[in-house]
């Protein structure tokens, strides 16, 4: 049947009619203070990225870290994500990168709103949930849950899944050949003679 | 008669546009009857040694299916009424490489019926469709799928509601998976008769292939191994040995020209650096599949053919079908490593006809899969797919034990021939040549939908008789926006005034042009079109040989 992903399609969807400006109005003269100091800092980089700002590579990882959090497996840090999110922002890929950004800084805005800091990276580990809560359903939580969850379980190649972590974190073992029995229904199905 | 490399100035016997599931089997049969042949691919030639695991590559950047990002965008709209939108994804799927989406496909391979050919005088027509029998029967096609099995390579086991068959498959079926097992034990438990799933992925080695390693990356990925009976493994590979076959990739096929009397030419194509080309031929076969063909013939208008060639009936790029789908999956108590070997091993195709009773027209078959393709990236994405977060700490939990402890049955379902439902030039967006670009109108007929919802309903009805703890599912109650089976948008007929080519796939309005790939269908069978789209090829090639050597090409 149709070998769709609807993942990206809904990614696609949801990055391509992102309308312009914040989402959030921004009234006080503090937050929009918080807001223009992240913004500044957004581009410098001094070549730990290839393509992102330190700051945003600082706050990318963050988020990447509550998507898929360390806890009693590894997740999206020990994966490298932040590597791979760099890596394929990193070829020719203005458009997708433009989104990132955006979603960047819509979920800074909301860390500003709500815990008036300037930086999503700045917020303890309950807080930076409690944006991503917030956002759960915005084409910007979607746009960085995308990556991060492409970063973990794509070929290490691209730059994540290092040591085929994300693998190993569902049971897929990526091995080039398999051979009967594959589970345990088709064993037992086998033992019974079925 | 020279041999391959030609020259563009040359009149070759036959230029293929295409070399897909029907071209390549075009290429190999006419070379190999002697005559000679240019290939045009717009895609590379890639070989097994090329393809990977690599989900990022061919789901995020398709790399082998090509959109916009490639510079082909296609656009998408429900209705003739509506203005078609840029699709995120092109809505008409398939790949660019030489085998076409043989090589990706998942190589389900079931054959049309008796039934499928004679369907609408048996069952009567259905207002407002296009819904009319084939101009040929079962038995018409039955040697030709034979040759499939053999000369493509098709494992599988004659089933209790299959077609009579002229000879047993060259293959046994592949070795049943734990989601097979699943279906195979629910449908038992509910009288119905499941049987191995037919597919053209070798379970043992056969015509100098081997046989699959159950790698579990074929839905959406190229064979590493060559065990998958792509023409770009069986097909072009003959053909190229002939020394009577060339083949030249890169090269896009933008204008088929015809000469005062009104027969095909010759054939406008840009090469890979864009420096454009004609070559000369005394026939041609068009094999671009159901999309690309209607779209070149639209793209070949001109004052003797102002609609289109070959198009005097008005129904080029009309009467798309796509097939309808459902999916119901499963979470289960023990390990069920559907991402382990190949998509689907059992089907149950007990509602292959539905009744007449239920209101509506339509039937299927249910197969067992893996949920999301079983790729790992793909599954994650998707997750958590029972209920519970999408992300944090309990998804994780949940990708862990859905990963390898869930099943799928997937319906696969008829869809009704439609002239509002068709392939035509978009007038505002172009692709990367300037071409006006692929627009789809599709809406799913209000029997496909239903005809879905059937199949998601049995499915579920099945899943729950297999034990699952919890099941999730999902059809297109609203209509698809877009599909890989791209079929009908040049059906065959004896009336040239309501179809394009005859029952042998030629032009009624163009003597030395044949259209052979996916377009020929006059209906959508029960989705897995493949199999016959072959079986097609090898009849049309049949009868083209023996017109050419009787001297009427």
């Amino acid at each position: 049947m149709a070998s769709k992903s609807i993942s990206r399609r809904s990614f696609l969807k949801s990055t391509g009619v992102i309308a312009k400006g914040s989402f959030i109005v921004l009234t006080t003269p503090a937050l929009l203070a918080a807001c223009q100091r992240a913004e500044e800092n957004l581009s410098s980089n001094d070549a730990t990225f290839k393509t992102l700002s330190n700051i945003e590579g600082k706050e990318l990882r963050a988020i990447a870290a509550r998507i898929i959090p360390t806890d009693e497996t590894p997740g999206a840090e020990e994966a490298g994500v932040i590597y791979f999110i760099d890596a394929v922002l990193s070829d020719d890929r203005e458009d997708e990168y433009a989104r990132v950004r955006l979603a960047l800084r819509e979920i800074q805005t909301t860390s500003a709103v709500k815990f008036n800091a300037a930086y999503f990276s700045d917020l303890t580990a309950p807080q930076q949930d409690e944006v991503l809560t917030e956002m759960e359903s915005t084409s910007f939580f979607a746009t960085v849950r995308y990556l991060t969850i492409a970063g973990m379980f794509s070929l290490p190649e691209y730059g994540g899944n290092k040591d085929k972590i994300g693998y190993q974190l569902i049971g897929f073992n990526d091995a080039h050949a398999w051979a009967p029995p594959y589970g345990f229904y088709d064993a037992d199905y086998a033992d019974k003679g079925e | 008669m020279a041999q391959a490399p030609f020259s563009t100035r040359e009149q070759v016997d036959f230029v293929v546009i295409g070399s897909g599931a029907a071209g390549g089997i075009m290429a190999k049969e006419l070379s190999s009857a002697g005559f000679s042949v240019v290939v045009l691919e717009q895609g590379p030639h890639l070989k097994a040694g090329d393809f990977k695991h690599d989900e990022w590559g061919y789901d995020h950047n398709e790399n082998l299916a090509w959109g916009a990002r490639q510079g082909h965008p296609q656009t998408f709209r429900k209705s003739e009424s509506d203005v078609a939108e840029l699709s995120p994804r092109a809505a008409l799927g398939y790949a660019h490489n030489v085998g076409g989406s043989s090589v990706h496909f998942s190589g389900n391979f079931w054959r049309l019926r008796e039934i499928d050919f004679i369907e609408a005088s048996v069952k009567g027509s259905i207002a407002g469709t296009n819904f009319v029998d084939w101009p040929i029967t079962y038995a018409d096609i039955e040697p030709y799928y034979t040759k499939v099995d053999w000369e493509v390579g098709v494992s599988g086991l004659q089933g209790p509601w299959d077609p009579p068959r002229s000879r047993q498959y060259p293959c046994p079926p592949m070795p049943i998976k734990s989601p097979g097992v699943l279906l195979e034990r629910a449908a038992k438990q509910l009288g119905l008769n499941p049987y191995p799933a037919p597919v053209a992925i070798l379970s043992q080695p056969h015509n100098g292939r081997p046989g699959c390693i159950h790698c579990g990356f074929c839905n959406g990925f190229g064979c590493e191994v060559n065990a998958k009976s792509s023409s770009m493994a069986t097909m072009m590979p003959i053909a190229l040995a002939t020394g009577n076959c060339e083949l030249r990739t890169g090269c896009t096929v933008h204008r088929i020209d015809t000469d005062e009397a009104g027969n095909a030419s010759q054939v406008i194509y840009w090469d890979e650096d864009g420096v454009e080309h004609a070559q000369m031929a005394r026939a041609v076969v068009l094999s671009a599949n159901g999309a690309e063909t209607p779209r070149l013939l639209l793209l070949s208008e001109s004052a003797q053919h102002p609609d289109g060639l070959a198009n005097s009936s008005g129904y080029v790029g009309k009467n798309l079908m796509f097939n309808g789908y459902s999916s119901v999956a499963g979470l289960f108590d023990e390990e069920v490593n559907g991402h382990k070997s190949i998509p689907a091993t059992r089907v149950v195709h007990d509602f292959y006809e539905l009744s007449g009773e239920l209101g509506f027209y339509g039937g299927g078959g249910i197969d067992s899969r893996h949920l999301s393709r079983g790729t790992p990236m793909g599954f994650a994405l998707g997750g958590s797919h029972f209920g519970g977060p999408k992300w944090g700490s309990e998804y994780k939990r949940n990708l862990e034990r859905e990963f390898t402890h869930s099943a799928a049955f997937d319906g696969h379902t008829t869809s009704l021939p439609l002239a509002s439902n068709n392939v035509s030039l978009d007038p505002d967006v172009a692709d990367k040549w300037g071409r006006p670009a692929l627009r789809c109108t599709y809406m799913d007929h209000p029997d496909d939908i239903a005809t879905m919802k059937f199949f998601y309903d049995k499915s579920l009805e099945l899943m729950e008789a297999a034990g699952a703890i919890s099941t999730t599912g999902f059809y297109p109650q609203n209509g698809q926006d877009g599909n890989v089976h791209l079929l009908g948008t040049c059906r065959m007929g004896n009336d040239p005034e309501s179809s394009v080519v005859n029952k042998f796939n030629r032009a009624h309005d163009v003597p030395n042009l044949f259209m052979v790939d996916g377009s020929s269908m006059v209906t959508s069978g029960r989705g897995q079109p493949t199999m016959t789209i072959m079986a097609l090829a090898f009849r049309a090639a049949d009868n083209i040989i023996q017109a050419a050597n009787r001297g009427e090409l």
